[in-house]
């Protein structure tokens, strides 16, 4: 028997905004220019969003107050009957509002993340959360999510031998993508592998390459019923399935850096609600803060095993015209980053078959998106979120 | 020029292990029920729950699980130090801690290496437990 929450539920609308370097703007305003868009996209009507969850603030720069759900719906003009708020990267948004259509609460979930990071400074030094004080660790010059997560890499290029050769593939093809998105960052610059090679080490084993952007922008998506989605402007990305598993053990005391991560269960439990198996995926949005991390969270479900991406990620596999495209936006790393409403409104966006030149299909020689495999990723590892979106 | 790079912030829970560390002792809590050993300093057993607890003394060894070679410095304080290796350490008791790899190159650092502490005393009021390879 199929199970109950498959196919019931739709996203419907997605919110974009000016991306890159935006001087002049607060993280508010880019909040409000994707819930707007978002709300405009799908047709629904503002009083009827019922539902607005939003993902975490960061410090707030250049003097503005801490992005609240409250002054999100103050300014969009809204009253919601609920308000949530992600804290320290805890990833269950799409969850949450399935929970709350589901349970009868709500009828449209607003889900949005907005941020300044870029014209504001945001270095991404000290929201990583850990046992320790902040300074017992700077004490020790560790400084934030880069170091972090180099750590895990390096931890499985002891494990299962990998490192650059495999990180170089993955940024290139994440690039050749965001090289078809006229929005993407990175649109106008190409990346070659002695490009990837060349550049300098920031916390070895990353490059700068391995490490995704740092963006002014914002991005939003609403999900409904499939019931209420048909009477909407857009033909609704279903949602098949999710799972998420949250290890949440620190980084410092971690026995997963080099996998099985969250991804493993959290995969286990979408693919199982979905009633497909991983062979019927035809591209993926995974989260990529880090090259690293895309490659731990595909082997984790089940796409390859343990020291076997090498030979997965060889001939352009993930890129344009490859077998199971990957981050068709270019992702976190060439795109921009918005936490994980980049690869999941990508998803969307493919599924809606509203990507212009990065289209997956004939337009870049791909299967067509009917199943799109989308990951969310929170703390080090620590949090972990998959959605298996479909074609109506 | 005083010690101008950050320094250990000690809590309620943390302080006994800061304590130590000023008179070179490597100190975790064992539970006083399971004798589960932890780190870092916490109020509870993750294993059984158990409010009690006793500070044991490390013997400062244990093996390098991972580390990372910092070669920009994302605090201006930390630039004369560059290259730099910070790293995860297992300690034979099974507790792992953030720490710096010190009297080797970073590139001659690796995974699973054995390693013992070695007390860096230059920042006023604390003592930070860093590690050196073992001959």
């Amino acid at each position: 028997m199929p199970h109950h929450l498959r196919d019931k539920y739709a996203i419907v609308g997605v919110g974009y905004t000016p991306q890159g370097k935006i001087d002049g703007r607060t993280a508010l305003s880019f909040h409000l220019q994707a819930c707007a868009n978002a709300i405009n996209d799908a047709g629904v009507k503002r009083k009827d969003i019922d539902g607005l969850i939003i993902y975490r603030s960061f410090t707030p720069l250049l003097g503005e107050p801490e992005v609240t759900p409250y002054l999100v719906a103050q300014h969009l003009g809204i009253s919601p009957k609920i308000l949530s708020q992600e804290a320290n990267c805890a990833r269950g948004h799409l969850l949450h509002a399935i929970a709350f259509l589901e349970a009868g609460l709500c009828n449209y979930v607003l889900i949005s993340y907005g941020d300044n990071a870029l014209s504001g400074g945001r270095r991404f030094l000290s929201e990583a959360t850990h046992g320790e004080s902040f300074k017992d660790n700077a004490a020790f010059g560790e400084f934030g999510l880069v170091s972090n997560y180099a750590m895990a890499a390096r931890r499985a290029m002891f494990e299962f031998q990998t490192g650059p050769d495999i990180w170089k593939e993955i940024a290139v093809s994440q690039r050749k993508w965001a090289n078809l998105n006229p929005r993407a960052v990175m649109y106008d610059r190409g990346l070659t592998y002695a490009d990837y090679l060349k550049a300098k080490w920031v916390v070895e084993p990353f490059r700068t390459y391995d490490t995704c952007l740092i963006s002014d922008g914002g991005r939003a998506f609403i999900v409904t019923s499939l019931e209420r989605a048909k009477d909407l402007k857009q033909t609704p990305a279903l949602i098949m399935g999710f799972g998420s598993y949250h290890p949440s053990i620190d980084i410092h005391q971690s026995d997963y850096m080099a996998g099985p991560t969250g991804a493993l269960e959290s995969g286990k439990q979408a693919l199982q609600m979905a009633d497909i198996t991983i062979d019927d995926i035809t591209a993926c949005e995974i989260y990529d803060c880090f090259t690293y991390t895309v490659e731990i969270t595909l082997q984790d479900y089940g796409f390859f095993g343990p020291g076997e991406g090498k030979d997965w990620f060889s001939d352009g596999r993930i890129a344009p015209g490859g077998d199971l495209p990957v981050n068709t936006s270019g992702g976190l790393l060439s795109e921009a980053y918005f936490m994980g409403l980049t690869p999941l409104t990508e998803a969307v966006m493919q599924i809606m078959g509203r990507c212009g030149e990065r289209q997956l299909g004939p337009k870049t020689a791909t299967k067509e998106p009917e199943i799109v495999l989308v990951s969310d990723n929170g703390g080090v590892f620590q949090s972990h979120a998959t959605m298996i979106l479909r074609r109506l | 020029m005083g010690y101008d790079k950050p320094i250990p912030e000690p809590n309620a829970d943390t302080s006994p292990f800061w304590d130590g560390c000023r008179r070179h002792q490597l100190r975790f809590q064992r539970c006083s029920d399971c004798g589960h050993i932890r780190f870092p300093a916490s109020f509870l057993c993750p294993g059984c729950h158990s409010f009690d607890s006793q500070w044991i003394e490390s013997i400062g060894r244990g093996k390098i699980y991972s580390f990372a070679i910092y070669h920009v410095a994302f605090d201006q304080a930390f630039k004369d130090s560059l290259p730099y290796v910070t790293a995860i350490v297992e300690l034979a008791e099974g507790p792992r801690l953030l720490t710096n790899i010190v009297g080797c190159r970073p590139s001659d650092v690796r995974c699973d290496m054995p390693v013992e502490v070695v007390w860096d005393d230059t920042a006023a009021k604390f003592a930070l437990p860093k590690f050196r390879p073992l001959p």
